[in-house]
This record gives C-alpha cells, structure tokens and sequence, in this order.
C-alpha cells in the first residue's frame, strides 16, 4: 500500500514538473529563436544592438530628452500606453524613405509630436540604425514579456513541504514532535485547496478582464470628457439583444473633423481613416462574452428594466481601458434578479397581464415586487 | 445452469455478462493516477488565458440592419414543381427560417416540408464553387467565352440548339429566353415535368379547349372525391388544397358540419389516411371504375352513356353520394392518362361542378409541359448541336437515361445550370452554375392573375451566376436581369392594376408584400363532350406496379438535403429509404415480411414494406430516391425507379411487373414501430352522427377522469401567463410541415440513418400514426405528439440536479447546462418525448471524438443555418420541445417595449406556423378570449393518458370521423401491429 501512495506522489510530482518544465522551454526557446539578430540585410547584429540602445536611450546623444522606449514601448503590455509602440510606428513608416522618416522624427507636424520631439538630436546615422532596429521589431513583432510563475510555484511549493513532511512523518521520522508534521500538512493542505479552489472557480471567467484594443479608444475621454451619451455609439442597447459596436461611420460623424486628440495625437484617430478608406471593420477585442447556453438580451434590461449601463458594465468612464466589470456568473445574475424591483405599474404589459397582482398593488397590499417574484428565476428566461 | 436466449441472433445474457468484465481492466490505481493528472492540467490551464474572441461591427451599418434582430423578405420557392409563397427570416444577414407568406392566397402563411428544408440548399456543402469546363475549374471570362464561340458556329451551320427545363412560370425569364432565342434562332425550348400532368392538361384542352390545370376548390365541395390523387401531399399544390380542405373538415359545437372525403387510390397516400371512406383498386382498375362511375351518374341525370364492362366494385353508394351534392362535389384524379381524365372532366360536368367547385379563373400554371414534346425531343436527340439544361436533371429523372447520357457524351455544346452536382451536369461539357434561389431576383406567375417576385436574402456566397444573366451574357444582351423585371412588371403587372399610385411605389409595395394578386372575371369556358371513342382498358390480373411521389423527397431534386430524408414518411414512417409498400395479403401468399429485399422485374433490388390499406396485387414505390451523383445524404438512398416508367405516349406510372425473392434482409429505419394504442384511447374519435347528437362522444372518459384527479401537493399558480397548445386530431393531415418547422426553428440535429434504426432520431416533436381495423383497408389516426408541459409532470421530480422543472408561466423547463444526462427524466416520461443525445451532433463539445455527424452538418456552411437564439445541444443532455421559448419571450419583449399587453395570435410556435391544416393552435389558457381557450372549453378537448394526473397544457380534440353509422366507433378498434 504504502509504496502505492509513494509510486503515486511521486508521479504525480514528475507530471507537474514536466509541465512546467514543458512550459518553460517553448517559452525559452521561442525567445531565443526570436533573438537570432543575424540578419541577411548586410547588417551585423552591432549595428542591431547600436539601434536598439538608441531607441532605450543607453547610448546617449547629446539631448536631456527621455528615451523613445519611455513612450513606444518594444514590449508587450498589457496597460494603456497612448503612444504607439515601436511595432505600430514601424509599421506605419515602412514605406517611407530614410529622408522622410527623419523628417517625421525629427520635425513632427502635428502638435503633441512637436512638443516631445523638440529636443530630439539624433544625426542621420543614428536614425538609420534605429529604423533598422524597428525593421526587426517589424519582422519579429513586440518582445513578449515573461511569464508569471509566482503563484505556480508557491503553489508547487506547499505540495513539497506537504510531501517532505509526510515523508518525514512515515519514514525519515528527523523530526520527532509529532504535531509538527500535523500542522505543516494541515496548513499546506488548506492553501493547496483554497489555491485549487480559486482556480477552478475562475476557470472560464473573466472579471477584469481589459484586454488592449487595435484602436486606444478611451471611454474616459469619450464619455467623461466629452459627454457623450452612451446610446449615441451603442445605439442597439435599447432595442435589439446587443448593445452593438459602433459601426466606422458612426466613429466618423465625429472624426470626420476631429482628427488630433490630446492624448493619442493623430496616429490613432489616423486608424479609423485608413480603415474606412480600405473598407476593413475594426477588429476589437471583444471583453464581454456570455457562454453560449446563455440567452442575454440588452432591450430587456436596458428598455424595459431602464437599468443604467454602469449596474452592469461599472463606471467605465473613468478609465482608459475597458475592462469586464462583473463577474458575469449565474450568482451575479441572479443576485440582481432577486432584489431588483420591477416597474409594475409603469409598463401595462405588466399590469394587463399579472391582473392579480394588479389587484394587489391598487388595494396597497403590496407596494413592489421583484423580478425573481415575477418569474425571474425560471431557468428558461436565460436557458433555452 | 440454462442457457436463456434473449434473442435469435445468439447473444444470451450470459455472454454477455463475460464480455463486460473482461473490458473493465480499469483498477484504482489507474484511476488515481488518471485523477491526479486531471487535478494538475486543471490548475495548469485555468493559468493559462483564454483564447481573445473579436468583435467586428459594420463598417458602415446598413440602415435595415439590427444585429441580432431578425429581418423578413419576401420570396417564392418553385423548384419546378411546387410553388409556394414565403417569408425569409434573415439574421444578421444569414437566412435561416423560412415561413409562409400569410398574404398569398396559395400559402396563407403555410408551408409544405420541401419548403421548409429548402433553406438547406443555401448552404449545402456540395454546391458548385466555380463554373466549370470538362470537370476543371474555370472562370466566367473563360466559358462565356467558349460558349459564345460555339453558339455562333451553331447558328452560322443551322445547327440546332435546345434549351432543356421543367415549366418556366417566371415571366421575365420567358422574355430572356425568348431574346436568347432572338439572337440564336435555330434554339427551341423543351419542357417537361419529372412528375408529369400532361394527361390532366391535354384532357382540358380537348373539353374546354384550354391548356391549364383549373382552380380546385376543396373547401366549397361538401363531396371529395380523390381518385389516386395525394392532394393533401404532392399533387400540384398541397398546401394551397390542404388549406381549403380542412375548412370543411374543423368541426366545432357551432359548426357540426363536415364534408365526405372518398378516396379511392391503390398505395396507401397521406390523403387516403385522412378519409372518410378509402376504395382499393389496383391501378388497372382505375379507368373502368371512372368509367361506370360516369355511367351511374349518366344514367341517373339522363345522359348517354359509354362503354365499359362492368365494375369490379360497389360503385352505387358513391355515385348516390356525388348526385346529392350536385355543384357542390369534386372529383379529382391524379392520373396522367388522357382518357381517364377526359371521363373525370365529363363526371365533374354532369356533376354540375365547373364553376363551383372547379374553376378556370386563376388557374394553376405551374405545370404546363407536354410529354410527347419531351419524347419526341429524346428521338431526335443526336440531331442537336447544343443541349442547355435549366434547373432540371433529366439524366436522372427522365426514363430514358442511357439514350439521353450517350447524346450528351456526344454533343458538342452541353451545358447545365445545375447549382450543386447532379447526374446531368456531371456529363455536361459546361456547368455555368446559377444561385441559389435566396441569392438571386426573379418572378413568379404561379397561377393566373397571380404575380410573386423573389428577391435576393444574401450575397452570392460562391461564384455562381443566375440562368438569366448567362443567357443575356451569351446574346449579347447589356442588361441586368434585375431591370428586366422591373420592365416586365412595369409592362405586364403594373399596367393590368387599376392603382392610384406610380410605379416605383406599387414596386416597393409588390416587393413587400411578395405577391400581387390582379382581379380576374374571364367567363368559363364551354365543355365539349366527346367521350364515345374512349376505349376503356380492361382490369388486369396481373402483379402492377405504382409508382408515386414522395411527401418528402419529391421528385429527388432535394434529395441530397437531410432535414428531408429524416423527416418520416408520413404514411409508413420509414426515413432514409424507399421501399416496395406491399399489402398484408400479399406479404403471406409471397411469405414476405418488412426488410425482406425483392427484385422487381429483374432489374432491381428493393426491401419490402408490408403496407396495410396496400391493393392486394399491387406494388407501391416513391421516385425520388437512388440518386447517383449527388452529396453525402442524397447519393445512393434508396432505389430508382424513374426508369421503370413507361414513355411512349404520356408517361405511364404504373406498370406490370414480376417480383422475385431473395435471402437479403436490410432493415428500414423508421420511427415508429409500433402501430398499436394497445388498448389504450390514445387517440379518442367518434364519428359525425354521434357528434351531431352528443359533442362529448367517443370522449365520454374525459369527465369521468377529471372527477378523479387530486393531489395531496399544493397545485401550481400562474399568475400572468399559462401556456397551452390544443391540437385538433381532425384537422391534422400528418404532413410532417410541423416536423420539418420545428427541428429547423430549434436546431435539432441529423442523426442519419443508422441511429434512426436504433431510435435515437432528435425530431422534438413526432406524429404518431395508428392502425384500427382490417388490415387490408384500416383506418388511419394520426397524433403530433410533442412535449406535453404537463401540469404535474412526472419528469420533473425525479431529476436528481433539478435541470428539468416547472416555469411560472406553465412550461417544462430544460436547462441543457445544468443537465448530467441520466436520463431519469426520459424514463419516467410517459410520452416518450424527451430525446437524449447521444453523441455530440452539433459540434458542441469539446472533445473531438464525442462527434457524430453523418451528412457534414457541422461543417462551417451547413452550421450557418442554426437559430442563433437556440443553443446547440452537447453530447449528453436531454433535450425536448419548449413550446418554440425563444418565440415566446421575443414577443413578450416585444410588447413590454411597446407598453402593451400580448395579443393573443401573436405568439405562432413553429409548429403551428407552418401547419397547413390550422390543426395546431397556441397560446395563454389565462386568457378566457383567447383561441386556445376557446378550443379547451370544448367537449371533444381531452389529454394524453390524463388518467396519469400529468395534467397536461397540450389538449387534443377528438377525431370525428364522417362515416355511414354502420361502422363500430372507437371502443372495439380492432389494433394490429
């Protein structure tokens, strides 16, 4: 029995580090496929390395300017960054010559560019070498950052100390105080469940979830600095089952004429314009997404319950990036369907139909009744 | 210890038992290891970050455009066949739902199953993507090109040119073809009929001197007469017929009148289940009985007579029956021999019924082709230089395929319109493929006086082309063939109506209400008589064959599309397959029983169906079937028989034949096997005298149970909605319509054929067939049977995770995601209606291997068809009928936005929606006035074995049945299986 259970742990313990070792080298390895500078244009990967301290600002070049890796960032992130990064700005440069790329770095025409730029002393050599390196970004794409182990090896970690003091407990016995090997095993055994248990729970759900979008489109200087009514782009929420993503021309009743904002500049506005003009939709990441054997329709909640966006979607006019507010599990649903009260006497389906309960709110018997009392709890109002 | 046989085939429960432990080497060690694993991948992934979806909106929205909120257009569905006036449900630019235009006096908002299903053909999978040349892909730069080239050398040599196609009723395409034949005069235009009425048509040019098929009118007849003519299922236009013919039939405490439906026929039809009164007669027999039929009616009105031998049956009471309702009587037959219709027309005229019931104002013109033309066009086939076929598959569906294969081999110039492969343009030289008809514009005149247009629901999705924009292409023509018909409107339509507004208008109006129908008083036409020529055939002795049109499949044109091959055939409920239908007398002289192969005239192999109401010495097959080139569902279902059809003169459908047994067993799928109520009133009737006295007779033990029921539970209060459906067992033809609109509507899966075999077929809701009497001539009940919502429904509590349970506004609630599938529920339903997925038909799961799709319907195309609004099913949940939910809350929305209560009638199920019997009525039995109310107060209303005290929210209203008292009513049905 007892060599089983041994047999068993220590397989165990093999599968898991394989995974993570697994893990560990494509991601390795993948970098250094990545890294492999050597390239066919004529240039040593010197030069490379010139360009890339350049563009992080190592080298210095005479100006006190903050480095282009402080504004374009060469990795990839997952915060807001207003500023294009250094694969978008390589991207929409590849087709300019040497003399318009510095012109454009060196002598912006567009006001926020300007302002930063200014100071900006580089000689054209210099210049070359950092296209050259944003060539690379180009072909390559963005460094990926590495990935968090943390919580995977602390999880990794409570198995050993379990497993240590289970060994010790049967067979090393080192420690003779029995109860210390109780708690060990008590102590690692509740942080592997809760860990598990965390895991499992969140496992196909994604609270927070803000993923970065093609365009730096900001809720906070649309909605917020702006005001602008959150049905005048997601004009569908009152009548149809989805909000619905403004279409490009919607953006352009705006940008037709705004085409400079104060954060982003023109390079992002510049985006809905070369897409209009190239007939391609935008193509967002989309953050909120309900499992497919669930029946969710905006009209309901939004023209008939005239819930504001913010019950459900937060205040997402006081951030940049969008992110999944809710949980969007059935708990959350249904927490709200039993303490939200319906507009009985505002709306005569209601009235019409529940004519007992109509009865009941004229003779004051009762004064409200929530969606869960009116059948919101029935399965086929979200299953079917 | 005894060896106990479980069954013939040698599996005792014993071996069994051996074999199951020797499979289970699983121990705990495996398990634990297996668990541990599981445990540490889970943790691994749940690190890992899901896969980012995108969301695309519009770039620029169009202004009609709502996503997720449903568009309808109007459209027309011919296929050559039948027509059919629709509305096309488009979501988010997909179509996916088709329904009847409720505007269209032919429809009236129905549809038949081939219409239905149709919306499959859209994204069938085997559709050509490109033209083609000699079987290599090829673009239309190229073969207009080629085409063009050879069409001019035809014209410079004389050489003549023929235009091949079914009955063109589209007005702007006639125009086109005859511009084509402008350009390239040596063309001629050969119609014909795969299922031909040329008989029918020559008959009335010979007594009335026009060429059409009249206006039948079923529901101002108090007598029908069918003479081996499925009205109800696939003769000329069912739904329309279907329609007009249950008016009469609908009784109420109100209204206790029915018509007397006869039909005398030689298979067993749909539309001779539902009669009154079926005459069995070989096909043989058919002209002599028409013949003394006219005698008897002659003889009685004063007219002469003409010659026959005497009958081989009673004809007295019917033709006593036909004389008391002069004027308001029909005889229709459905042959396509000359004569016999010509005496029909002459029983019809002394009958008094041309203007009554039968009428030439808007005649039905979706038939007009002429069967010597065709042959004749066959005989000289090798004098053709060029062959265009349009919308039609001759290679398959005419008889004379080897002749019409080596000429097409031969000639130089061949091309067909085919939009997927079939027999004909698989040996063409060119396939110009046309769109499918939702992408393309075109125009109907399916009945005179009656004008429809068919607008494109969706872009193109491949490179196809129309018909009529190749033929304008190849003449030269520099115009859109959307113009034309807006020309043609302009000219033939717009100018007959004597309308207030301009053109443009009545065109907006024209296209959204789909159809137009212009006001027609043109006198009747004179009847000629001259039936003394008529040389009556003698009844024959022999073994015949009769060959008929399936319900489903048709003339095989939808062959390859599965909703259709699943769909149960309505009589025997075999799916899948066509089979030899013989009668119970002659399965013992022949000892042949169902399964058994047979080979029929020596040329080819059938199973058996031993048919009960089948003609003693006759053998019933369905065309349609025995597709060679066709997709995965249509290739080689079932055997052909269009070869066995005789041509010389008017196709004949019927034939002698000699049939010889083999050792082969194959096994039909069907769904129902078992055809007895074992005793129980499932199905409650009575007949129309009983009625007329008493409304609660025959459903005398309705009151009886109600007296009984009683619960210690505390019952059920709906305080705003309670749902019911009644469903009237008189009205109910058995069509399928339902079957077909339920399964599209709810994304039920194909299962294919050998899980139907094993019962496993998905269809939500079923109609069950029933058997009373004498075997050789039954009487047939129907029954849809869907989910039955019971009041107290015993699959609920015995759910152990509660995913099944009860709504506040009365239905049976399925949560798919919350089911485990152990099937408690299945087995504690005594309906048998709940259906189990046992393999993962949708492409829902995510492991690979649960897949099981036979015909390629979770292919990216096909999988365009599925409801949005449904959820697809994975492997291992129960699923059943939710009373159309999806429907239900839409307009439970829809008046909430609109500050209104519901209307009752708005609500339309699916089923009911498309039902052409108006059998099947839904909506809230918490409104006293609505029509589902009305129907429950009714004495004739009864439940589904209520003496369980399931209390069910589906009520059905007993069968009543207008036959002579003699007969026993429903207590001593005699059941047979």
């Amino acid at each position: 029995m007892k060599p089983d259970i041994l047999k068993f742990f220590r397989q165990f313990l093999f599968v898991k580090l394989v995974i993570l070792l697994s893990i560990q080298i494509t991601f390795a390895s993948d970098n250094d496929s990545k890294k492999d500078y050597e390239s066919n244009n004529g240039y040593s990967s010197d030069e490379l390395k010139i360009g890339k301290r350049l563009f992080h600002g190592l080298i210095i070049t005479g100006d006190n300017t903050i480095n282009c890796a402080s504004c374009h960032n060469t990795e990839v992130i997952d915060t807001f960054n207003w500023n294009p990064s250094a694969l978008e700005i390589a991207l929409s440069t590849q087709y300019m010559d040497s003399s318009a790329f510095a012109n454009t770095l060196l002598n912006p025409v567009t006001k926020r560019i300007s302002e930063v730029h200014e100071n900006v002393q580089l000689d054209a050599q210099q210049i070359l070498l950092i296209r050259l390196y944003l060539d690379n970004i180009k072909l390559n794409g963005l460094e990926k950052p590495k990935m968090l182990v943390k919580r995977l090896a602390f999880f990794i970690l409570l198995i050993i100390v379990f497993i240590v003091a289970f060994i010790d407990l049967t067979f090393t016995k080192k420690i003779k105080f029995k109860p210390v090997h109780g708690i060990v095993m008590l102590v690692t055994l509740v942080f592997i469940f809760k860990i598990i248990y965390e895991d499992a729970v969140s496992l196909g759900r994604s609270q927070d979830y803000a993923p970065l979008q093609p365009i730096k489109f900001s809720h906070k200087v649309h909605a917020a600095d702006n005001k602008i009514d959150c049905f005048y782009c997601h004009h569908t929420a009152e009548t149809s089952k989805s909000a619905g993503l403004p279409s490009t021309n919607v953006c352009l009743n705006c940008h037709e004429l705004v085409r400079e904002g104060t954060n982003s500049g023109r390079f992002e506005i510049q985006k809905i314009l070369t897409n209009m003009e190239n007939g391609h939709a935008t193509e967002w990441v989309r953050i909120h997404k309900l499992p497919d054997h669930v029946y969710f329709n905006h009209a309901q909640h939004v023209g008939v319950g005239k819930l504001d966006c913010s019950e459900c979607h937060g205040n997402v006019e006081d951030e940049h990036l969008a992110k999944q507010y809710a949980d969007l599990s059935m708990g959350w649903c249904l927490d709200c369907h039993r303490t939200k009260k319906v507009d009985f006497l505002g709306n005569e389906y209601y009235s019409k139909t529940f004519e007992e309960y109509h009865e009941q709110f004229k003779n004051r018997a009762i004064d409200s009744l929530t969606v869960a009392e009116m059948g919101g709890e029935n399965c086929m109002k979200c299953h079917y | 210890m005894t060896k106990y046989w479980k069954s013939l085939d040698g599996n005792s429960i014993q071996n069994k038992k051996e074999k199951v432990e020797k499979k289970s080497s699983t121990n705990r060690r495996d398990f634990l290891k297996t668990f541990g694993f599981g445990l540490a991948s889970t943790f691994i992934l749940s690190r890992c970050e899901n896969a980012a979806h995108k969301a695309i909106p519009y770039l620029i929205k169009p202004e009609e455009v709502t996503p997720s909120i449903a568009n309808y257009y109007t459209s027309s569905f011919f296929d050559g066949d039948k027509f059919n006036s629709i509305l096309v449900k488009v979501l988010d630019g997909r179509p996916i739902k088709i329904e009847g235009n409720d505007l269209s006096s032919i429809s009236l908002g129905a549809t038949n199953s081939i219409t239905q299903a149709s919306i499959l053909s859209l994204y069938d999978d085997t559709r050509y993507r490109k033209p083609k040349v000699n079987g290599e892909d090829s673009d239309w730069g190229t073969i207009d090109k080629q085409i063009i080239d050879q069409l001019k050398k035809a014209k410079e040599e004389k050489g003549k040119i023929a235009i091949v196609s079914p009955t063109i009723i589209s007005p702007s395409t006639k125009k086109v073809i005859a511009d084509f034949i402008k350009e390239y005069p040596t063309t001629e235009h050969i119609t014909y009929n795969a299922i031909s009425v040329s008989g029918l048509l020559d008959a009335n040019k010979e007594s009335f001197g026009k060429r059409i098929i009249p206006n039948y009118k079923f529901d101002k007849a108090k007598i029908i007469v069918g003479i081996n003519a499925d009205f109800l299922g696939t003769w000329l236009s069912p739904v329309e017929y279907t329609k007009q013919y249950v008016q009469n039939r609908q009784v109420s405490e109100d209204n206790r009148e029915m018509s007397l439906h006869i039909q005398v026929e030689s298979g067993m039809s749909l539309t001779g289940s539902n009669a009154d009164e079926r005459i069995i007669i070989n096909p043989s027999e058919e002209q002599n009985l028409v013949a003394n039929l006219y005698n008897y009616i002659a003889n009685k009105v004063g007219e002469e007579e003409i010659t026959a031998s005497k009958p081989t049956m009673k004809i007295t009471e019917l033709g006593n029956d036909l004389l008391k309702n002069k004027g308001k009587s029909l005889v229709v037959c459905g042959t396509n021999n000359k004569e016999t219709q010509l005496i029909v027309n002459g029983i019809n005229q002394l009958l008094e019924n041309y203007g009554k019931t039968i009428s030439f104002n808007q005649a039905l013109l979706t038939k007009q082709a002429d069967d010597l033309e065709m042959a004749d066009f066959i005989k000289n086939i090798d004098s053709y230089k060029g062959i265009i076929f349009y919308d039609c598959n001759p290679v398959y569906d005419y008889p004379a395929k080897e002749k019409l294969t080596n000429a097409i081999k031969n000639i130089e110039l061949s091309i067909s319109f085919s939009a997927i492969p079939d027999e004909t343009s698989e040996i063409v030289k060119y396939v110009c493929p046309a769109h499918n008809y939702l992408e393309a514009w075109n125009d109907f005149n399916p009945k005179e006086g009656i004008y429809t247009l068919s607008q494109p629901c969706i872009h193109p999705i491949f490179d196809t082309r129309r018909e009529q924009e190749s033929f304008l292409k190849w003449a030269g023509i520099e115009q859109e063939y959307y113009q034309i018909i807006k020309q043609n409107w302009k000219s033939a339509v717009y100018s007959k109506t004597n309308l207030a507004f301009d053109f443009e208008n009545f065109w907006i109006k024209s296209l959204q209400d789909g159809i137009i129908e212009l006001e027609s008083n043109s006198s009747e036409p004179k009847y000629k008589n001259d039936l003394s020529a008529i040389k009556i055939t003698e009844p024959k002795s022999e073994l015949e064959l009769h060959i008929y049109e399936s319900v489903h499949i048709g003339s095989g044109k939808h062959a390859n599309n599965p909703w259709l091959q699943e769909l149960p055939d309505p009589v025997s409920k075999v799916t899948w397959d066509n089979y030899a239908a013989i009668s119970p007398f002659l399965s013992k002289e022949k000892s042949l029983k169902t399964g058994d192969v047979i080979i029929i005239s020596g040329t080819m192999e059938i199973p058996v169906l031993v048919q009960p109401g089948q003609a003693k010495n006759t053998i019933s097959i369905a065309l349609g079937y025995g597709r060679t080139v066709a997709g995965k569902s249509g290739k080689d279902v079932g055997t052909d028989v269009y070869q066995l059809i005789k041509t010389d003169g008017y196709k004949e459908y019927s034939t002698d034949i000699t049939i010889e047994k083999t050792k082969v067993f194959k096994e039909l799928a069907t769904t129902q096997l078992h055809d007895s109520m074992e005793g129980r009133d499932i199905v409650r009737e009575t007949t129309l005298d009983k009625y007329k006295e008493k409304p609660s007779a025959g459903n005398e033990r309705h009151k009886e149970i109600e007296k009984h029921h009683n619960t210690l539970y505390q019952e059920y209060v709906y305080e705003g909605h309670h749902w019911g459906m009644a469903v009237d067992l008189n009205a109910c033809t058995g069509c399928n319509s339902c079957v077909a609109a339920c399964s599209i509507e709810n994304n039920v899966p194909i299962v294919g054929k050998e899980e139907v075999k094993r019962a496993h077929e998905m269809h939500w809701m079923r109609i069950d067939r029933y058997y009373a009497g004498d075997p050789e001539n039954p009487e047939v009940i129907r029954q849809p049977v869907m989910c039955q919502h019971c009041g107290n429904a015993p699959c609920e509590n015995v759910c152990p995770v509660g995913a099944t349970n009860h709504s506040a506004e009365g239905i049976n609630q399925m949560a798919y995601n919350r089911c485990i599938g152990t099937r408690y529920c299945n087995n504690n339903c005594p309906y048998k209606v709940r259906r189990f997925n046992w393999f993962d038909y949708n492409k829902s799961d995510a492991l690979e291997g649960n897949l099981y799709d036979p015909h390629g319907m979770t292919k990216d195309l096909p999988r365009m068809v599925l409801n949005p609004d449904v959820t697809v099913r994975a492997k291992g949940v129960i699923e059943k009928c939710s009373f159309c939910v999806q429907r239900i809350q839409e307009k439970k929305l829809k008046a909430k936005m609109e500050n209104r209560a519901l209307q009752d009638g708005e609500i339309l199920t699916a089923c009911q929606q498309t039902c052409p019997a108006n059998a099947i009525v839904f909506g809230d039995l918490n409104d006293k006035n609505s029509k589902v109310s009305k129907l429950f107060e009714q004495q004739r209303r009864y439940h589904l074995l209520e003496e369980l005290h399931t209390l069910p929210t589906v009520g059905y209203l007993t069968k009543v049945r207008n036959k002579k008292g003699k007969k026993s009513n429903n207590k001593d049905h005699q059941k047979h299986a």
